[in-house]
């Protein structure tokens, strides 16, 4: 395993930001760390970037335990470069930005410019080594700060929320660049987003955070409500109009998700919903290889995934009014 | 206004004919004040850095003491000091009263503080993401306390220029601890004390010009500095 993560905490000002029970990350895969903000997202980066010691638990690295205490750290994040949400570049020229890796790992200094210049080269900054880095545009500080990790040639590299804060245009190359140096060099790619479709198209395997914790579901079919019981069947009550029917021993205030691979979709037709099920309008269609994901307006946007070869026997079009079936074990208490 | 006038007029004339005892003076000022400025800065950087970045119990307090420290008036620092230097203190054997060390130590210690609290703004100051940035790039404790100077440099250098002109225009200290020898320890401010008192306003109006340009000048290379490194 590349890291293994038992009973893992981290607390600010008395809020739990982290909480995780269990998780394991191999090696050699792009991951992609799924959930809204303040999930503890970048806690979880920052702690597998050994840049922060989790409060309690343990954290294994390739099944060595780490030791946040020692001085071991150094060593190990030689290993695995973090590139931040917004990245800061060092006030100097981006050549020096890139090299800065190099010169702390005491590479040679005659073998430091080729190594700069292919690190440039990969993100298409070619020739900007001699740019002034407070002058670079948001996107190609991205890029940059992508380089001057890469130079380090870690094991590793954590990229939080990559494309947050570049355009559409600077989006585009930089995933392209995530799937090259994932292809090219091998490395085990980790990264934040709060896109799902981002995630879908560059992930390999998808970790789901919410509130802190990883969550077996999705993180997007996220609803308050309160649960009752009707003649001895819980459901949650959402909005004070929608009954989701679920699995509860108690009633209360509860957060509940909806898992959207449980959720049956059919094409209305022209007939009424049954009374069971939800009625909405599809909203939006999105093609990703093995699934294809269906926003579905029924009052409350809900999302939900079908199988390709599902959904190519019964296609749905934008507009279209689709009955949505949920089962009680589709609903699911956080 | 006529006084004035004049005076600047003859202030004119004493700096253009390179008046020896003038520029001796301001010679023994600028030799003085740059020694203090460079120990308060040895000393004040690195202690205002570690204060900065590290987190203790009492730092809150500690920065409020370095604070209080900057009210403290140039003559109480001179009697302090002349309590430790004067024959009868617990230097007294060293001689150091009435030479330019002593001005230097009592200018130290009116400055440190100055140095130390200004660093603690700098560095406080700076984007947190440096540090982690530079840690995270495979960098060590000193390396990434590098860059952090690195980043900071430019209010760490205004820091250390404040400093500089704290005590080329202080008077307390030079004139306690120094004693304005004549051709020793008299400095640009207690020279134009004593001439002000002997209503001699040419010499203390030439040294008044002096002081302002030294001051102006400093200014100009650091924004200039500046400027050429921002651009």
């Amino acid at each position: 395993m590349l890291f293994e993560l038992k009973n893992l905490s981290k607390t600010y000002q008395g809020r739990a930001v982290l909480d995780v029970e269990q998780l394991s990350l191999e090696p050699g895969k792009i991951y992609g760390l799924v959930g809204p903000n303040g999930a503890g997202k970048t806690t979880l980066l920052e702690i597998l970037g050994f840049l922060r010691p989790p409060d309690s638990g343990r954290i294994f690295y390739r099944d060595r335990p780490v030791d946040f205490s020692g001085r071991s750290l150094r060593r190990l994040r030689q290993e695995i470069v973090l590139v931040q949400q917004s990245p800061v570049l060092f006030t100097t020229t981006v050549y020096k930005n890139v090299e800065f890796g190099l010169k702390v790992r005491r590479v040679p200094k005659k073998s430091r410019p080729r190594i700069v210049e292919e690190m440039l080269d990969l993100v298409g900054l070619r020739g900007w080594a001699s740019a002034a880095a407070h002058h670079l545009s948001g996107g190609e500080t991205q890029r940059v700060a992508m380089a001057r990790a890469l130079a380090c040639t870690p094991q590793v590299i954590l990229l939080d929320e990559p494309t947050a804060n570049v355009d559409a245009e600077h989006q585009a190359v930089v995933e392209d660049i995530i799937r090259e140096i994932k292809s090219s060099k091998g490395l085990s790619i980790i990264f934040t987003t709060h896109n799902m479709v981002q995630a879908a198209r560059l992930a390999e395997e998808m970790v789901f955070l919410y509130d802190g914790r990883p969550t077996a579901g999705l993180y997007e079919n996220v609803f308050s409500g309160v649960i009752g019981f009707d003649d001895g069947k819980a459901h949650c009550l959402i909005q004070g109009r929608f009954k989701l029917p679920l699995v509860a021993a108690k009633t209360g205030p509860a957060k509940v998700l909806v898992n959207p691979r449980l959720i049956k979709i059919r094409p209305q037709g022209s007939g009424e919903a049954a009374a069971s099920e939800l009625a909405g309008l599809v909203r939006q269609l999105t093609w990703e290889g093995a699934q294809v994901r269906v926003l579905v307006d029924v009052g409350l946007p809900l999302t939900v995934l079908i199988g390709f070869e599902e959904y190519q026997s019964r296609p749905l079009s934008v507009g279209q009014k689709a009955a949505l079936d949920i089962p009680a074990e589709a609903v699911e208490i956080i | 206004m006529t006084l004035l006038l004049d005076g600047l007029f003859s202030a004119l004339l004493l700096i253009k004919s390179w008046d020896p005892e003038l520029w001796f003076i301001v010679w023994v000022s600028l030799k003085v004040s740059l020694a203090s400025t460079v120990l308060a800065g040895l000393l004040g950087v690195p202690a205002g850095f570690l204060i900065a970045l590290s987190e203790f119990p009492g730092k809150r307090m500690t920065v409020t003491v370095f604070n209080t420290l900057l009210a403290v008036p140039t003559v109480v620092i001179g009697l302090l000091v002349y309590t430790f230097i004067s024959r009868r203190g617990l230097f007294g054997p060293w001689d150091l009263l009435y030479t330019q060390k002593a001005i230097v130590i009592g200018q130290v210690l009116l400055i440190l503080p100055l140095v130390i609290t200004l660093t603690i703004a700098a560095i406080g100051r700076l984007d947190h993401r440096y540090r982690q940035t530079a840690l995270t790039l495979g960098a060590s404790a000193l390396q990434t306390s590098w860059v952090i100077l690195r980043e900071g440099r430019f209010a760490v250098g205004a820091a250390v220029i404040a400093a500089f002109g704290r005590v080329i225009a202080e008077v307390g200290v030079s004139m306690m601890l120094g004693g304005n020898i004549k051709g020793f320890t008299r400095t640009m401010t207690t020279a134009m004390a004593l001439e002000y008192d002997k209503g001699e306003f040419v010499l203390a109006v030439a040294l008044g010009l002096i002081l302002l340009t030294i001051s102006f000048t400093m200014n100009v290379f650091f924004n200039l500095f500046q400027g050429r490194i921002r651009t």
